[in-house]
């Protein structure tokens, strides 16, 4: 027994000492690379400098006529590059993929999917760290973005995103600190109600120029036979429901309460808004004019088998469908916005391929729009220097009807919060759909956690 | 021991140490650390936003609707999910094991019972999503086809009233083969002797059971209970892929507030906090088990 006690106590002996050897190796570490860290910001620092020096030559350059040609990698790269599309989205940016490699033979893109929610998880880890699963990282999260460049992770695009070719408030969302921190790929659209043109064709329906007109609509559709309820509502973790949500909102309380919402300078308690949400939302959900949300893909097929006739959903819709042509979408009748949602491209600062991930980036910041919206990815360009006609067709269709109604394109809401707020609002909107006698608890909620509301 | 054989001992037994020193201890001292530290200094404040938090999504106790339906705030929700889990699936997993025992083709059941434990959480939360489908799922159409036409014939997670409830009788089916086959092995060490004696003796099923049968699989239950316990606190996979913890925070639980702190707000401090908060709630059933286990070394 004494051998076996004097042997534990040798053994914790023994892991103490090899404990603390390996806290004082980690400390040495730390030391070290704190040193080296500093020594890289500087170089970094002049580097950006430098830079900047060659991005403003560049731009006398182009002044003069003479556009300078984007230099190309002397040796062959391999780009990581991380997106959030997977399956038919995926397919529809290989395209733009296949075309830079076309122009930039020495440069090899590995695409890799990951959504913004597991990058969220994943990347402030490994920047912490000094390491970057990839050379250019692309995501619907400009807020993120934001977050990374302030704690230093990302590279500065300034010089090579031009605010005024963008569409307007676009590349807002990723500046900071007045510098640029991403670069804008291009825009999906929350439109409207979508449909089956068979569908309204068959029943004798027509889009409503009225809210009354509108309610009738519903009212109509519900006594088909075969119809479960007239609009499906697509549920993941809860976006569907919110892009409905902040369609009324913006349909009731024009344009600009999206940007008082987003700042708090108007609250979700605020008498306008919960009249929105009273006399407006909360009466159709009562009605059972909205399914209970069910999971978004599989939304699609059962509206597509005329289970459900309205679907309010992205323009991405347009490519999930097996016949395009036989769709189109309303807004709610005075409805003078349109969502839009951007994905942006961002470099973070520990690439080992900059000069090839700038190259990429403005690449799809640019001419790689183009390839992008002209096959059925159902989006739209951000970059002015896209011509329309280059545009998917059924995309051109809903393009126009925007244009021709005049409406404005207005920033995600919760996209443009972020943060666990935004997980927060798509929960309490699935509350608030199988209990709509929440609304009050609901907005209460929305309101208390803001937090721009917060100070 | 002699001197020398304690040498080995040591020699090979160091590259352990090492490993748990850097990969273990080391992680939980930073944890530590992080949770303690705020813009000033070092302070409680983390552990106090934590516990004082009101928001649905992350509050370790909500207090806004109590008593009303949930969410209840994910720390309640933690140890409804031990009330409820725990009874039950040791419950089912001893009854089973000793019901199969001796049963032609047992084994075929324990393995397909056992099933539940071999996919993985993510997988197994796909399973218990697709469970409670409205239109594909066993249980809403079960329902819908006996007469139901409220909740219980529909999605059971989309509704406040019957998410979290829905989730931990789905974890009862992932969970019970790994008691089952606890117990199984637990009951082949019992003698038979013991057992026929009682039969001699008179006594029924039931007692036989109860009385002798149960008293010699103690150590067994013990390991199982604690296993259950632990797995009910950090439970995390199987929500975060069901429910997101939703629907307005109804389901959720304490490893899913540590995931949102994290990987959401990007607030290190509170998220360690959580985790702190987490560790010390299963260190009371660790130090319960090491007592169990040094009384009957004792005994």
């Amino acid at each position: 027994m004494s051998s076996q006690g004097g042997l534990l106590k040798a053994a914790i002996a023994l892991s103490l000492i090899a404990l603390l050897v390996s806290l004082a190796a980690i400390a040495l570490l730390y030391s070290q690379i704190g040193a080296l860290e500093a020594k890289i910001n500087t170089l970094n620092g002049k580097i950006s400098e430098l830079e900047s020096k060659v991005g403003a030559l560049e731009q006398r350059v182009g002044e003069l006529g003479k556009p300078a040609p984007t230099p190309q990698p002397q040796e062959q790269v391999e780009l990581v590059v991380i997106g959030p599309w997977s399956g038919k989205s995926a397919e529809y940016f290989s395209k733009v993929i296949q075309e830079f490699e076309k122009k930039y033979p020495n440069i090899k893109i590995k695409y890799l999917t990951k959504r913004a929610e597991d990058l969220a998880q994943i990347l402030p880890v490994q920047f912490e760290s000094g390491l970057t699963p990839a050379d250019v990282i692309i995501t619907p999260w400009a807020w993120f973005i934001v977050k990374m460049a302030q704690k230093g992770y990302v590279e500065d695009v300034s010089s090579y995103v031009k605010e005024d070719e963008y569409i307007g408030g676009v590349v807002n969302n990723v500046k900071w600190d007045g510098k640029i921190w991403g670069a804008p790929f291009t825009m999906w659209l929350k439109p409207g109600f979508w449909y089956r043109k068979s569908f309204f064709k068959k029943h004798g329906l027509q889009e409503p120029q009225t809210w009354d007109e509108f309610v009738a609509l519903l009212k109509k559709i519900k006594q088909i036979p075969g119809i479960k309820n007239p609009i499906v509502t697509g549920d993941g973790v809860g976006w569907p429901e919110s892009d409905i949500t902040e369609h009324f909102l913006i349909t009731f309380g024009g344009p600009q309460l999206q940007y008082d919402l987003i700042s708090c300078k108007k609250k979700f308690t605020d008498p306008e808004v919960e009249a929105i949400f009273k006399e407006k939302l909360v009466p159709l959900i009562k009605e059972g004019y909205f399914s209970e949300p069910m999971e978004w893909t599989s939304a699609v097929e059962r509206w597509w088998a005329g289970e459900y006739a309205l679907y309010f959903m992205g323009t991405w819709i347009a490519g999930r469908v097996q016949d395009p042509t036989d769709i189109d979408f309303f807004p709610l009748p005075g409805c003078k916005a349109v969502v839009g949602g951007t994905d942006y491209a961002f470099i973070p600062k520990f690439t080992k391929h900059k000069e090839a991930a700038i190259i990429f980036l403005k690449y799809i910041a640019t001419e790689g729009q183009a390839v992008h919206v002209s096959g059925p990815a159902g989006k739209i360009p951000t970059w002015k220097g896209v011509s329309v006609d280059v545009i998917w067709t059924p995309m051109k269709s809903v393009y126009n009807k925007i244009k021709e109604r005049n409406m404005k394109i207005v920033p995600d809401l919760d996209d443009t919060v972020g943060g666990d707020w935004q997980t927060l609002f798509w929960d309490q909107l699935k509350l608030l759909w199988v209990q709509p006698d929440q609304v009050d608890s609901v907005l209460q909620t929305l309101t208390e956690q803001h937090p721009a509301c917060k100070g | 021991m002699p001197f020398r054989e304690k040498r080995y001992f040591l020699f090979f037994t160091l590259p352990a140490y090492i490993l748990i020193a850097i990969f273990v201890i080391t992680p939980i001292i930073g944890t530590v650390i992080i949770s303690f530290e705020t813009k000033n200094g070092f302070g409680l404040d983390n552990y106090v936003k934590v516990i004082t938090e009101t928001s649905p999504e992350k509050a370790l106790v909500y207090l806004r609707r109590m008593p009303r339906p949930p969410p209840w705030g994910a720390m309640i929700h933690n140890f409804i999910w031990i009330a409820i889990h725990l009874p039950l699936s040791i419950l089912l997993g001893l009854v089973l094991a000793y019901l199969l025992r001796s049963v032609r083709g047992s084994s075929i059941v324990k393995s397909i019972m056992f099933l539940g434990m071999v996919v993985p959480m993510i997988v197994g939360g796909l399973l218990i999503r697709f469970m409670y489908d409205e239109f594909i799922g066993i249980f809403p159409r079960l329902f819908a086809l006996l007469g139901f036409k409220g909740i219980l014939a529909k999605d059971w997670l989309i509704y406040p009233q019957t998410a979290l409830f829905a989730l931990i009788l789905g974890a009862v089916w992932l969970w019970t083969g790994f008691n089952l086959t606890v117990f199984a092995a637990a009951l082949e060490s019992v003698p038979t002797s013991t057992i026929e004696a009682a039969m001699i003796d008179g006594a029924n099923s039931w007692q036989i059971f109860s009385r002798i049968v149960v008293p010699q699989l103690k150590p067994a239950i013990i390991i199982a209970v604690i296993m259950t316990v632990l797995w009910d606190l950090k439970i995390f996979d199987i929500v975060y892929v069901s429910t997101f913890g939703g629907p307005g925070g109804a389901s959720n639980v304490l490893a899913l507030v540590m995931y949102l702190y994290f990987a959401r707000a990007l607030d290190y401090g509170r998220s360690a906090a959580v985790s702190i908060i987490l560790a010390l709630l299963t260190l009371i059933p660790g130090i319960w088990f090491i007592r169990e286990v040094r009384k009957s070394e004792k005994g």
